[in-house]
């Protein structure tokens, strides 16, 4: 495509940059922008710059945050013993918008995979053992992917906790079977939360 | 550019110059059965020079005037779209074995003269087809594979994560070579026997073939060949056992290899009688009649094995599809069925 201006040019250049978006959707956004008052265009880049600059991750389970905790960690609320383990801030949303937990989260930041380089030490691991051995959990529910990196990330998790009183459970994989959480709906997503299964059943 | 053709005659012969596309005719009904082309690599590669993307349907007529319309797309970006009567389909495995086909192609001797990957697919995909848990523990094995093969490649100065982690990659790779070992013993059992005769029927030589199952499992636990070789592995940074070491071993005696020995028309029978028993052993498992696809067939086979290997053809009651160069040699191959055939010219 050839287009009459630079400045046009690079804004679709970078529309196009965003997963899903081909140019020909990058130039219908930029064109909109360019119909609106700059004043509100500066509203939209200003969110995006201060969501990408002043972001920060919770000390305590690494889910986004503005302060030092996220919102989750820092109501006293939630149940302070259980502890939902994800694989990333998607899945964590996803769960939470079942409105079915009401326990706290760990986001791991991944899976295990040496296919893509990652091991245990490139995820939150050690930290969750840490809130463990704090001695103040009593349940972890496994919420990872039904896939090779989620099960291995799992048995590796379980094996890490083995010596700790505690209840390690699985949300149902029959229901994320094949897809990934995030696409498994809010409905059948809430429903596995409420009939997890322990852990050891599901290992051997 | 759309085309459409109809095919209702047990053998349909597609002839026409080379390069007018008579090879794609077959690879698209291969490509409704498979979701992917028996020759191209990448999908990619079969979608038109300067389309956006490809569309195929095809109507297969079942006996008792039941029908089905399986449709592929391939969108503008390389997203592959496949349904049957207007349902999508989400699952290779809920497609793989609907609409069994066979090919046969003059590239296929690789299948005796290369490496041992094409005979562990060529077996795979007979029993991916008949067995779709086969087919999952496949995949999963294949999935955790590479991940160990990844572990081994980053080894260094072990510490107990590591050996944590392989010890789970080896009992989930036992897990799925314990289902897919045995399907394969058990397989060749009823298949080799299979493709013998077959080859005595097409070459009418009276000597025997030997063909053998090559693998460690069957004699062995997987876990202790790990146990075994993982020096070995951590030194070459592969895994060196478990069922993608498999074999099948061609040989026309105990001592000449085929690859070695045969000639290049004892070669294409061997070829054929694979294919052949292929076709029989699927029929038997699946009840359902395989599509047969023949591209030039005719090509370096001898008249005789040539009217031995027809004969098998049309006493099958299945749909055949052969492409030739050469009308007059189709016609002739098949005088005397012609109520059973159908021609068709391409690009004429
Ligand atoms: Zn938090």
């Amino acid at each position: 495509m050839i287009f009459p201006s630079h400045l046009i040019e690079d804004a679709i250049n970078e529309f196009a940059k965003l997963p899903g978006v081909g140019k020909k959707s990058a130039l219908r956004h930029v064109l909109y922008l360019l119909k609106k008052d700059a004043s509100e265009v500066q509203k939209f880049t200003t969110a995006i710059q201060r969501m990408r600059n002043e972001i920060k991750f919770c000390i305590k389970c690494n889910n986004v945050s503005d302060s030092d905790f996220c919102n989750i960690c820092a109501g006293g609320s939630r149940k302070q013993d259980t502890i939902c383990v994800v694989e990333n801030i998607r899945d964590l949303i996803a769960i939470e918008n079942t409105q079915h937990f009401n326990g706290l989260y760990h986001v791991l930041g991944g899976l295990i995979s040496p296919l893509d380089g990652i091991g245990p030490d490139q995820l939150f691991i050690e930290s969750l053992i840490n809130r463990v051995n704090e001695g103040t959990v009593s349940e972890i529910i496994m919420a990872l992917s039904a896939n090779i990196e989620g099960d291995t990330t799992s048995y590796f998790i379980q094996k890490k906790l083995a010596s700790y009183n505690i209840t390690v459970s699985t949300i149902s994989r029959g229901v994320a079977y094949g897809g990934e959480l995030e696409f498994t709906d809010e409905m059948t997503l809430a429903r596995s939360i409420q009939n997890r299964l322990p852990m050891n059943s599901i290992t051997n | 550019m759309q085309q459409s053709f109809s095919f209702s005659k047990p053998i349909n012969c597609i002839y026409g110059a080379n390069g007018v596309g008579k090879t794609n005719i077959l690879d698209a009904i291969y490509y409704l059965g498979f979701t992917k082309s028996y020759f191209a690599k990448k999908d990619s590669a079969v979608v038109m020079h300067n389309k956006q993307g490809m569309y195929i349907e095809g109507i297969f007529d079942w006996a008792e005037g039941q029908s089905s319309a399986i449709k592929i797309i391939i969108r503008e970006n390389g997203k592959k779209e496949l349904s049957e009567n207007g349902e999508d389909i989400k699952q290779l495995q809920q497609h793989i074995g609907r609409i069994p086909c066979i090919m046969i192609s003059p590239d296929d001797t690789v299948l005796i003269t290369e490496g041992s990957e094409y005979r562990r697919k060529f077996i795979d995909g007979i029993l991916c087809q008949i067995d779709t848990t086969y087919f999952s523990h496949l995949i999963a094995y294949n999935k955790v594979l590479a991940q160990r093969n990844a572990l081994l490649k980053a080894w260094q100065e072990p510490n107990g994560q590591q050996w944590d982690l392989l010890a789970y990659y080896n009992q989930l790779l036992c897990q799925h070579a314990a289902y897919i070992s045995p399907k394969r013993v058990a397989m060749l059992a009823q298949f080799i026997p299979m493709v013998c005769a077959l080859y005595k029927e097409i070459s009418k030589e009276p000597k025997e073939i030997i063909i053998n199952l090559d693998s460690k499992l069957v004699n062995n636990n997987l876990e202790d060949l790990f146990k075994q070789t993982i020096q070995k592995d951590i030194a070459t940074k592969r895994t060196s056992c478990g069922i993608h070491r498999d074999d099948l071993l061609l040989g026309m005696s105990p001592q000449e290899s085929f690859k070695d020995f045969a000639s290049q028309g004892q070669r294409k029978t061997l070829l054929f009688a694979l294919k052949i028993a292929q076709y029989q052993y699927m029929k038997q498992q699946l009840g359902i009649t395989p599509i047969l696809l023949l591209d030039d067939v005719f090509e370096k086979l001898d008249a005789n094995r040539s009217i031995h290997l027809l004969n098998l053809i049309t006493q099958e009651n299945c749909q055949t599809f052969i492409t030739d160069t050469h009308l007059d040699r189709l016609e002739k191959a098949f005088a005397g069925w012609e109520e059973k055939v159908d021609f068709l010219e391409i690009g004429g």
